[in-house]
């Protein structure tokens, strides 16, 4: 009786250690999956704020080319510079109406603050039509573009 | 007195229950309407979201203008909220109601053009190399055949790629090749809505047979603006793969073992995901039928496969292997990576992705020997791999959605709509800074 008593007892306690153990265990898993939610929100809010920044900075370059150039063309191509500066932006435009790179293009390098919606042009150059801009295309370089040696012609 | 304030309860209670009922209707006004205006917008002309594509809604009405982000995000948030208004409320929506809206939006995107993505491009592509030109898609891309009239809507990044996609579907695909890209484009649609039929009436049935409210599950899975923009909207081979997967669930559930592994082995076949599945299946089953019944469907596939495009065509890890490699700005890795300054994600990041994914995987068999519903767990599997995938797409973060409005721990469903969430959120950008 005492044995049957015993036993009963112990599986009793083991029930509760593994009720103890799954429920400990569940708690531990929706902790982590809590921390990991708060990581990908962060994460994605913090993306969401720099794309922001990073469009806004675009808007303003665009606006800059076509206050720069008098023309207000919306066919623009906006590139990066990668290598040295993450915000200074070079944006090319045709010179005269048409399809993108269509005629002579202009391309002005931008960078700096957003003020009243427009950034500091530091310099550019020319392209020929229908060439992407590469520095072996590049002409009549004016501004930082010159010191900086980017035309090779 | 007591009569009247008895009676003035009553009409509370009514009232009460009428207002949910109400709010529901309007929830699923907003749904259709969202939809609507996504599609006639998208008929005009193509735009960064509407591939080029052969005029197959021509003769839709003019309505709307060129959809640009700003709609699009507009249509997209409204429809976020009447689907989380229409999941508080799906206590009090009828079945046939429920029904009724879906069929709505099926109908409303199957006539439109495709959205969003290119892919169904590439799935005509890829046959068309098989049956008009003899060209074995997995070892040449879209570029091999620039001359067919399908090269034209090939998206840029895909036309020098081999196909990633199961050797069962690019089989399936084949017979649609002689149809033109028109017919071919066509068929995909109705294949698409075939299978997201299928995939809501079993996740229906497996619901139900679970105890849980089938009502709810169809509401979920069929009224998801990302299920219904981007997978239906996209004609999206992964609906497909989730068919496949949820008959594997409800032929498991009705203790047919072998048919269920060999159905998840058929959607491994269409797409290499679902394949996540079957350790699963196997751990919590432990019936000779489920090693038999994948073993068989393996080999026939393999065998199938071998004969129709080689060794290229049994080769998925390759395939697997080069897509793992991409990466897409909407890839929680990437976020991440910016958030801690980086510029990227780099091949480091994707050895601890895989390291993070394999100890994930690991915890999911071990709980699931211990007991823990397999279900879940292949549900809790699939929503790691588009997590910790660097190339995430809006179809992706959908795979885990029909196992978790059938699984038995609900943290499966709150994740999966918190990671959606999340990608939509991510979407909004152009919405504060619109760029022309």
């Amino acid at each position: 009786m005492s044995a049957h008593g015993r036993t009963a007892a112990s599986e009793g306690a083991d029930v509760e250690h593994t009720a103890k153990q799954g429920g400990r265990r569940w708690r531990t898993e929706t902790i982590v999956l809590l921390l990991v939610a708060l990581l990908l929100a962060i994460a994605t809010g913090n993306d969401v704020v720099q794309h922001t920044h990073t469009n806004q900075r675009l808007i303003a370059d665009l606006s800059t080319w076509r206050s720069y150039t008098h023309k207000p063309f919306h066919n623009l191509s906006v590139s990066q510079d990668y290598s040295k500066h993450f915000t200074r932006e070079v944006v090319c435009g045709n010179t005269a109406p048409g399809d993108p790179k269509t005629h002579t293009q202009l391309c002005l390098v931008i960078s700096g603050p957003v003020r009243h919606g427009r950034r500091e042009v530091r310099g550019g150059w020319y392209l020929p039509p229908r060439v992407e801009d590469k520095p072996e295309f590049r002409y009549r370089c004016f501004g930082s573009a010159r010191g900086e040696f980017q035309c090779t012609r | 007195v007591s009569v009247a304030a008895h009676a003035e309860r009553g009409i509370a209670q009514r009232r009460g229950a009428q207002w949910p009922v109400l709010i529901a209707g309007v929830c699923a006004l907003v749904l259709v309407a969202a939809t609507t205006e996504v599609v006639l917008d998208a008929v005009l002309d193509h735009s960064p979201l509407i591939p080029k594509s052969p005029a197959i809604a021509g003769w839709l009405p003019d309505l709307g203008e060129r959809l640009g982000y700003r709609t699009f995000l507009i249509a997209l948030l409204a429809s976020v909220a009447a689907y989380g208004g229409l999941l508080a409320l799906a206590g009090g929506i009828s079945k046939r109601a429920a029904i009724a809206l879906l069929a709505t939006l099926h109908a409303i995107v199957f006539v439109g053009p495709i959205l969003i993505s290119t892919d169904v491009f590439s799935y005509i592509a890829y046959a068309r190399m098989g049956v008009e030109h003899g060209l074995n898609p997995y070892t040449h891309g879209p570029i091999s055949i620039s001359s067919d009239p399908v090269y034209y809507f090939v998206g840029r990044d895909w036309k020098h790629v081999e196909t990633a996609y199961g050797p069962l579907y690019t089989l399936l695909s084949y017979p649609l090749a002689p149809l033109g890209v028109n017919g071919a484009l066509w068929a995909m649609k109705i294949v698409a809505m075939f299978s997201s039929v299928g995939t809501l009436a079993l996740t229906w049935r497996c619901a139900r047979a679970r105890g849980r409210d089938p009502v709810f599950a169809l509401l979920a899975l069929g009224a998801n603006p990302l299920y219904v923009l981007y997978a239906l909207g996209g004609a999206h081979n992964d609906l497909i793969m989730m068919l496949l997967m949820m008959v594997a669930v409800s032929l498991t559930l009705a203790g047919r073992d072998a048919p269920a592994a060999a159905a998840v082995v058929a959607g491994a076949l269409v797409k290499a995901t679902v394949a996540a599945l079957l350790p699963f299946m196997l751990l919590a089953r432990r019936t000779l039928p489920v090693l038999a019944g994948a073993a068989a469907a393996l080999a026939l596939g393999a065998l199938v496969a071998f004969l129709a495009f080689g060794i290229h065509g049994v080769d998925v890890v390759a395939a697997l292997n080069r897509d793992a490699a991409f990466v897409s700005t909407d890839s929680f890795p990437t976020e991440i990576a910016h958030l801690f300054g980086k510029p990227g994600v780099f091949p480091v990041d994707h050895d601890l992705l895989k390291g993070a994914l394999v100890v994930i995987v690991v915890h999911l068999l071990w709980r699931t020997s211990r007991g823990y519903d397999w279900v879940a767990a292949s549900g809790w599997a699939l929503l790691a791999i588009s997590v910790t995938s660097t190339w995430l797409l809006a179809w992706y973060i959908l795979w885990p959605l029909p196992l978790a409005l059938v699984a038995r721990d609900r943290r499966l469903l709150v994740a999966t709509l918190t990671i959606q969430a999340l990608f939509i959120a991510h979407q909004i950008t152009p919405f504060f800074a619109p760029v022309s």
